[in-house]
């Protein structure tokens, strides 16, 4: 059966190829084997018409129903209506045996002669899912079964079926007349019960726009109708027995290929899925999603709402809180998963349920764009308060290294330098003793070391002249103990927060401590300015370039810094092509 | 030298400086209450409306960008020092006192920073080591007469060396010694 198309999702249920393959040959050997049994016309009775074009119809319908059965079971595994209609068209073609002219055939061909329009009855009650949904319809099924079949047995024993029949008991045409009235008139009425219940189903379809489905049901109704008409008619006498017939086979082979004009359909819907998929990649709002998702369904009334772990509730795009349990009746809930839990709800028309398989590719898509979205939130703020936790830790550091610098130079410093005054003073009163004199020297040179190194020591705990006295003093200081000529380019009219100087202030002068190390540089320059709310920071070399962004030059460092105040640093640094390092910080 | 009043911030310096005027004062460049550049801001306050009242700042750190921020247009009667000086107590009087009568006392660390630059095209080149002497002792606020003394040099051998220097870096000949000192260390300052 591969004519029918490549199945493109295989389900566990779905027939394996060579089952298909196998029913498809029977349904045309069923077919084939009613026309061989027609084609004589000793079986069939005049008053039903040409036998030619009886047995090419009943073919007709058998090889329609199995195939389009077929099609319809790979199509959707998991409804039972493929196999419905593939019994339909085999039962069909069990009830033309009734033109055999062997006994065996031809009874039991006669005894389920009436069945095939209480399955065709059975079939579009049942559509699209397979199943018969409500008591009343079961009931309705069921007792048009039990009436064509049982009353079938009746008139067969009472003899009106002819020498072939083996259930013949009697002959008694009063009682037999009797019987195919009462039959023939519970049939008609119980397809015409089923045309009223599928007007009824068409009626309560609702909003969301299924043409097809309404095609459906009237190609259906049409059908049911023409077999009460056909059956009324030939139990009362009434007219045009042999057209009707030929026109309901017609009618009733033509169904199927409705149904699978729906099915196409359906297929068409699920594109409307990609298109929902390729939306779905722009950052949609919850909004613009719930537009897309009742694009998608084909159901302008679609409600999108979100699952609130916060406020144990569901809540709709405006935030407005949701009860889903005393929802309208005609409004249905479909739960979107993800992570083992509900993160939302799609609430939309019953008749949706009617496409399982375009809302079940929905929630799917659904679910992902919920989940992106959620994730993505999650992430935002987890890179808010990482980003917020790293500044801290800048911050607490900053702070502490400032302390330290503080203690020093109000402690250790201070005491050293009072220290040393006390011994140039002794020195002076032991200026008779040279020895004293010269020890006290040496003294007082160490102590000048100690403060020497000492000084180091703080400025490069916290470089005190940058708080005291701005970025432009700070780097005037660094550029003039550069031992390259080094141009600073300094356009910042106000100071900045302090934590963005500091940031400044390092990428300064750790660019310069590489260019004096490494670069092997004639001139470099240095430039900071503020461009569109941004402190852009840029120090440029004509040296060997080349540098290591990763290890020994701090850059990874001044990367973090730059990063925690929300900043980027860029490096370019080609061989033999200098080295520039250029930072961006937002400083509005 | 009297030390006619002791203050400890800057609010106090400038009304004592204000009310009872002084030939220089001391200020330590990190006063409170924040000890960031009140000192600083105190005595570019004193400069500008006390130009006659000498300045000495005094800081554990000396900075090039600060000393030229204290100079700004003239170093008459600026000092600026590392705190280590006082220690060489001849030496730190002698600055107090430069400061006191309009002369000028430079760090030799900023001196020091700024001659050991290197220059496109450096004038500097043309010196001989002596003149360099001459010149890094000029740039901290020296007389012809100190430079001689710390050279060893007659005063006339120093008044020779520092006419030199002037030439060669094409300075034009400034009268006073604080005036040279600016015209110096903006030299050094340049690219």
């Amino acid at each position: 059966m591969a004519g029918f198309g490549p199945d493109r999702s295989p389900v566990p249920f779905a027939p394996a190829a060579r089952l298909s393959s196998a029913i498809a040959a029977a349904g045309i050997a069923a077919a084939a084997t009613s026309f061989t049994l027609a084609a004589p016309g000793d079986g069939v009775g005049v008053e039903i018409g040409e036998p030619l074009v009886i047995g090419a119809l009943a073919a007709l319908v058998t090889l329609s129903y199995v195939l389009c059965g077929l099609f319809a079971w790979r199509r959707r595994p998991e409804s039972r209506f493929g196999p419905l209609m593939i019994a339909a068209g085999f039962v069909n073609f069990a009830s033309t045996l009734v033109w055999s002219t062997s006994d065996v055939p031809h009874t039991i061909g006669q005894t389920i002669d009436l069945v095939p329009p209480v399955l065709f009855l059975h079939v579009f009650l049942a559509f699209p899912d397979g199943r018969l949904k409500t008591p009343f319809v079961r009931v309705l099924v069921a007792t048009t079964y039990v009436t064509a079949i049982v009353l079938e047995v009746l008139r067969m024993y009472f003899g009106e079926f002819g020498p072939h029949n083996l259930l013949q008991g009697t002959v008694n045409p009063t009682a037999d007349v009797v019987i195919r009235h009462v039959q023939l008139t519970a049939v008609s009425v119980g397809c015409l019960a089923g045309v009223g219940v599928l007007a009824t189903r068409r009626w309560s379809a609702g909003r969301p726009l299924r043409r097809w489905l309404g095609l459906l049901i009237d190609a259906f109704g049409i059908a049911l109708v023409m077999i009460a008409f056909l059956f009324i008619s030939a139990a009362y006498g009434g007219p045009w027995v042999a057209q009707i017939r030929w026109a309901s086979f017609v009618t009733l082979a033509l169904a199927p290929a409705v149904f699978l004009t729906g099915l196409v359909h359906a297929r068409l819907a699920r594109s409307s899925v990609g298109d929902l998929i390729v939306a779905l990649q722009r950052d949609l709002s919850p909004a613009a999603l719930r537009d897309a998702l009742a694009q998608a369904l084909r159901d302008p009334s679609l409600g999108l709402a979100y699952w609130l772990p916060a406020y144990g509730t569901y809540a709709d795009v405006d935030g407005r809180r949701i009860e889903l349990d005393s929802l309208e009746s005609d409004r249905a809930t479909t739960l979107i998963d993800a992570e083992g839990g509900h993160v939302a709800a799609l609430l939309h028309d019953p008749s949706l349920h009617d496409e399982p398989e375009l809302l079940h590719a929905v929630t799917a898509a659904a679910a992902i764009a919920v989940e992106q979205g959620r994730l993505q939130a999650e992430l935002r703020a987890r890179l808010e308060e990482l980003r917020g936790s790293r500044a801290r830790l800048i911050d607490a550091g900053q702070r502490e290294r400032q302390r330290l610098e503080r203690n020093l130079h109000d402690g250790a410093q201070q005491r050293l330098i009072a220290l040393s005054l006390e011994l140039s003073l002794l020195k002076q009163r032991l200026a008779d003793n040279p020895e004293a004199t010269s020890r006290l020297d040496r003294a007082t040179h160490e102590i000048a070391l100690s403060l020497a190194e000492l000084r180091d020591v703080a400025h490069g705990l916290h470089p005190a002249v940058l708080s005291g006295h701005g970025l432009q003093v700070a780097l005037e200081s660094i550029v003039a103990r550069m031992p390259v000529p080094v141009r600073l380019t300094f356009s910042l009219e106000e100071r900045l927060h302090e934590r963005l100087e500091v940031v400044a202030y390092y990428v300064v002068s750790e660019s310069l401590v590489n260019i004096a190390k490494h670069a092997c540089a004639t001139r470099a320059t240095v430039a900071v300015a503020r461009e569109d709310g941004r402190m852009v920071v840029e120090v440029v070399d004509d040296g060997i370039g080349g540098a290591d962004t990763e290890r020994g030059s701090g850059i990874r460092g001044l990367a973090d810094r730059v990063e925690a105040v929300g900043g980027r640093l860029r490096v370019w640094t080609p061989h033999g092509g200098g080295t520039r390092v250029k930072a961006d910080v937002p400083c509005a | 030298m009297d030390v006619v009043a002791q203050c400890c911030d800057a609010d106090e310096l400038l009304s004592k400086v204000n009310t009872d005027p002084v030939d220089v004062a001391i200020v330590d460049i990190r006063l409170p209450p924040t000890h960031s550049d009140e000192g600083l801001r105190a005595a570019l306050d004193i400069r500008s409306r006390r130009p006659e009242t000498g300045v000495l700042v005094l800081s554990q750190y000396v900075e090039v960008g600060l000393a030229m921020k204290l100079l700004a247009d003239s170093a008459d009667g600026v000092g600026y020092l590392l705190k280590d000086r006082i220690s060489d107590v001849t030496e730190f009087i002698a600055a107090v006192q430069r400061v006191a009568n309009g002369g000028s006392a430079i760090d030799p660390t900023i001196v020091s920073t700024l001659l050991s630059r290197q220059r496109e095209d450096d004038p500097l080149d043309e010196l001989t080591p002596r003149e360099r002497e001459v010149l890094d002792l000029m740039a901290q606020g020296n007389s012809n007469q100190g430079i001689a003394d710390k050279l060893v040099i007659t005063l006339r051998a120093a008044e020779k060396h520092v006419s030199s220097v002037f030439t060669k870096l094409q300075l034009p000949s400034t009268g006073t010694e604080s005036r040279r000192v600016l015209a110096v260390l903006l030299l050094l300052r340049s690219d």
